[in-house]
C-alpha cells in the first residue's frame, strides 16, 4: 500500500512538473529582446511580411493566451514546427532521437561493462594499489571538460594516427532504416561495411560519453561492496563459516548491485547532460547537437519541444528508479 | 587543531588544497606572474601559433599572444565567475530549504516542487538556454549558472533542515519560547553547515565545467576575454598543427575542478561523518 501511494503521489505530480517546466522555458523564450518573428522571417523581409509571420504563429497575441495555446498544442502532441528546418518539431525530434538513444546505450553499456567490475574489485580489495589508483582515475574522469577530451581524441585518434573518423555517424549509403539504430539497421541489412563504419564513427564519442558516467558507477558499486562487507549479516555469514566465494557471489554483490541500480537517474542526467556536448563535438546527428543549434538560432519551438522532451524523459526514469528502490528496499519509501 | 591535522594526513585532500591555492596565487597575481601581461588585450600576428619555446611556455595563440600569460589572467575569470555564481545560488537556495523544511505545508511543498522542476533537465541545457537568451556576456553567465543551480542548495538544506527539525534541541529551544527566527538561524543552521560546504566545495567543480562549456560554445564572454572554454573552442580550427593550443586551457580545467572535488572529499570525511567515503 505504501509502494503505491508513493508511486501515486509521484504519477499526480508528473503533468504540474512538465507544465512548470514548459512554463519556465516558455518564460526564457519569449523574454529575448530580439523578435523571434523577424527572425523567423529572414533579415530582408518587410514590415508587412513580418507582421505576416507574426500572426501567423501568433506572436501578437497577449503571453498568456500564447502559453495556453501552446499548452493545448502540445497536449494534442504539436510541437509547432521549427523555424529553420521549416519541419514539425515532432518529427525533427523523432528523426533525431535513434541516434542520441544508440549512442546513450553504447555509453551506458560501456560504463556498465568496465564500471562495475572494477567497483566491485576495488570494494573487495580496499586500499589496494588497484583501489588507489582507480580513485585517481575515477576523480580524474569526472574533472575532465568533455568538450576537451573529445578534441584530445579527435587529434589522437583520426588526426594523428588516422584510425577513426574524426566525426559524423556514417560514410556512405546509410543502411535501410528500420529501427534507426545504424548498427542494428546495418546487421539487419546484412551490411558489413555499413556496421563496421558505424561502429568506428561510434568509438570516440561514446568512448567520450562513457568517461564520466564509468567512473560514477566504478564509485557507486565500490562503495556500496563496501556497505555491504560491513552489514551485520555478512559477518553473521562469515561466522556460520559461509565460505567467502559464497557470501561475495550470492549476497554482497546482489545488494550491492542493487544499490547501483538506484543510481541509474543519476548516471542517465549525465549522460543526457554529456550528449548535448558530445553531439555538438562529434557533429553526431542526435538530439543533444539539435538543441544546441536551436538555442544558438534561436529556434524557440525546437528548444521548447526538446526541453520538454528531455524533461519528461528524465522525470519518467527518476519515477521509474524510484518505484524499483521502494520496492527493492521499502524503508525509503515516503 | 584536530580537524586541520586529520586533513593533512589526507594525501589527495592536501593536494586538492595545493591546487586550490596555486589557482588563487595565479588569479591574484596574474599580472606579476605572466611574462606578458598585456597579451590579454594586444596581438601580435607576426608571432601567432608558435610552439611552446622558452619565450613562450604554453606557446602562442592565433593573435599571437602568449597562451600562458592569458592563462593566467583566465584563472581569474574562472575563480570570480564560479564564486559569484556559487554564492548567489546558495543565498537563493540555503533560505528557501530553511523556510521550507522548517515550516511543514502546502507552501514548502510547492517550494520543492519549483526546486525539482529546475532539476527535471539537465543544468547545462538550462543554461544554455538562459546564456543564450540573456545574450553572451560574463554576467550573464553567472546569471544563468545561479538560477540552474540554486535547487541542489535547497533541495539538500530541506532534506537536512526537515530531519533536524525533530531532534530533541530544536524541540527544546521551541519549548523555551525561541522564536522560529532565532531556531532556524542560531540551532539548526550551524548544525546543518558542514554539508552545505561540502556540497560548496564539489558544486564550484561542476560550476566551473559549465562555465567552460558556455564558454566553449560561444556563450560566455566575447573575445578576447581570456576565458578557458572560449580558448580551447577557438584552437578547435588550428588541429592538428597547433596541438599546443588547447592543451593548456584543458590541463588548466582539469586541475581546477579536480582540486576542488579533492578538496571537497577532503572535508567531507572531516566534517560530515555520515556520509563520509568509506575508506
Amino acid at each position: 500500500m505504501n509502494w503505491l501511494s508513493m508511486v501515486a503521489n509521484r504519477l499526480i505530480w508528473f503533468v504540474p512538473t512538465l507544465l512548470g517546466l514548459l512554463a519556465i522555458v516558455f518564460t526564457l523564450s519569449r523574454v529575448v529582446p530580439i523578435d523571434p518573428a523577424f527572425l523567423a522571417a529572414g533579415e530582408n523581409a518587410s514590415v508587412e511580411q513580418v507582421q505576416k509571420v507574426r500572426e501567423r504563429f501568433g506572436f501578437d497575441k497577449p503571453l498568456p493566451v500564447q502559453f495556453l495555446n501552446y499548452v493545448r498544442d502540445v497536449a494534442q502532441g504539436n510541437f509547432g514546427v521549427s523555424m529553420f528546418t521549416q519541419q514539425p518539431i515532432v518529427n525533427d525530434l523523432a528523426t533525431r532521437l535513434p541516434a542520441t538513444l544508440e549512442l546513450t546505450l553504447v555509453a551506458v553499456l560501456i560504463a556498465a561493462l568496465i564500471g562495475i567490475p572494477l567497483g566491485v574489485l576495488c570494494g573487495l580489495h580496499r586500499n589496494s594499489w588497484l583501489d588507489h589508483v582507480l580513485r585517481v582515475v575515477t576523480v580524474s574522469g569526472l574533472a575532465v571538460a568533455s568538450f576537451w577530451f573529445a578534441m584530445q581524441l579527435q587529434f589522437l585518434f583520426s588526426m594523428k594516427l588516422g584510425w577513426l573518423p574524426l566525426s559524423g555517424r556514417m560514410e556512405g549509403f546509410p543502411p535501410e532504416p528500420v529501427t534507426g539504430l545504424m548498427v542494428v539497421d546495418a546487421l539487419i541489412a546484412g551490411d558489413g561495411e555499413a556496421l563496421a563504419s558505424a561502429l568506428r564513427h561510434m568509438i570516440l564519442p561514446a568512448v567520450t560519453l562513457a568517461l564520466p558516467a564509468a567512473a560514477t558507477v566504478v564509485r557507486f558499486t565500490r562503495n556500496g561492496v563496501i556497505g555491504v562487507i560491513n552489514s551485520p549479516s555478512v559477518a553473521y555469514q562469515t561466522a556460520m563459516g559461509f565460505p567467502r566465494r559464497v557470501i561475495i557471489w550470492k549476497y554482497v554483490l546482489r545488494m550491492a548491485l542493487t544499490a547501483t541500480v538506484t543510481q541509474l537517474g543519476l548516471i542517465f542526467g549525465i549522460l543526457l547532460a554529456g550528449a548535448v556536448v558530445v553531439e555538438t563535438v562529434f557533429d553526431w546527428p542526435g538530439l543533444g547537437a539539435y538543441a544546441v543549434r536551436s538555442i544558438l538560432q534561436s529556434d524557440y519551438n525546437a528548444v521548447m519541444g526538446f526541453t520538454l522532451c528531455t524533461g519528461a524523459l528524465f522525470v519518467f526514469i527518476n519515477l521509474l528508479v524510484d518505484m524499483l528502490q521502494a520496492a527493492i528496499d521499502p524503508r525509503g519509501a515516503a | 587543531m584536530d580537524l586541520v591535522k586529520r586533513f593533512a594526513r589526507d594525501k589527495a585532500a592536501l593536494l586538492g588544497a595545493t591546487l586550490l591555492g596555486l589557482l588563487i596565487i595565479a588569479a591574484i597575481f596574474a599580472p606579476w606572474l605572466a611574462p606578458y601581461p598585456n597579451d590579454v588585450f594586444d596581438f601580435h600576428i607576426e608571432r601567432r601559433l608558435l610552439a611552446p619555446a622558452p619565450e613562450a611556455l604554453m606557446g602562442t595563440d592565433r593573435m599571437g599572444s602568449d597562451i600562458f600569460s592569458r592563462l593566467l589572467f583566465g584563472a581569474r575569470i574562472t575563480l570570480m565567475l564560479a564564486g559569484i555564481a556559487v554564492g548567489s545560488a546558495l543565498l537563493i537556495g540555503v533560505p528557501i530549504g530553511l523556510i521550507a523544511g522548517y515550516y511543514q505545508s502546502w507552501f514548502s511543498d510547492a517550494l520543492m516542487r519549483v526546486a525539482e522542476i529546475f532539476l527535471a533537465v539537465p543544468q547545462i541545457v538550462l543554461a544554455i538556454a538562459i546564456a543564450q537568451t540573456l545574450g553572451p556576456s560574463i554576467q550573464n553567465v553567472i546569471l544563468a549558472l545561479s538560477l540552474t543551480y540554486w535547487p541542489f542548495w535547497a533541495r539538500l538544506v530541506y532534506a537536512e533542515t526537515r530531519s533536524m527539525r525533530n531532534e530533541v534541541f530544536v524541540e527544546s529551544a521551541v519549548a523555551l519560547g525561541a522564536s522560529p527566527w532565532r531556531v532556524i538561524v542560531l540551532h539548526i543552521l550551524p548544525n546543518i553547515a558542514s554539508p552545505i560546504i561540502v556540497r560548496t566545495s564539489i558544486g564550484m567543480g561542476a560550476t566551473i565545467l559549465t562555465a567552460a562549456t558556455l564558454g566553449f560554445l560561444g556563450l560566455g564572454a566575447p573575445p578576447p576575454t581570456p576565458e578557458w572554454g572560449r580558448m580551447i573552442a577557438e584552437s578547435r580550427e588550428y588541429l592538428p598543427e597547433a596541438w599546443w593550443y588547447a592543451l593548456a586551457p584543458g590541463i588548466a580545467i582539469f586541475l581546477t575542478v579536480l582540486g576542488f572535488n579533492l578538496f571537497g572529499d577532503g572535508l567531507r570525511d572531516i566534517l560530515d561523518p555520515r556520509t563520509r567515503r568509506s575508506v
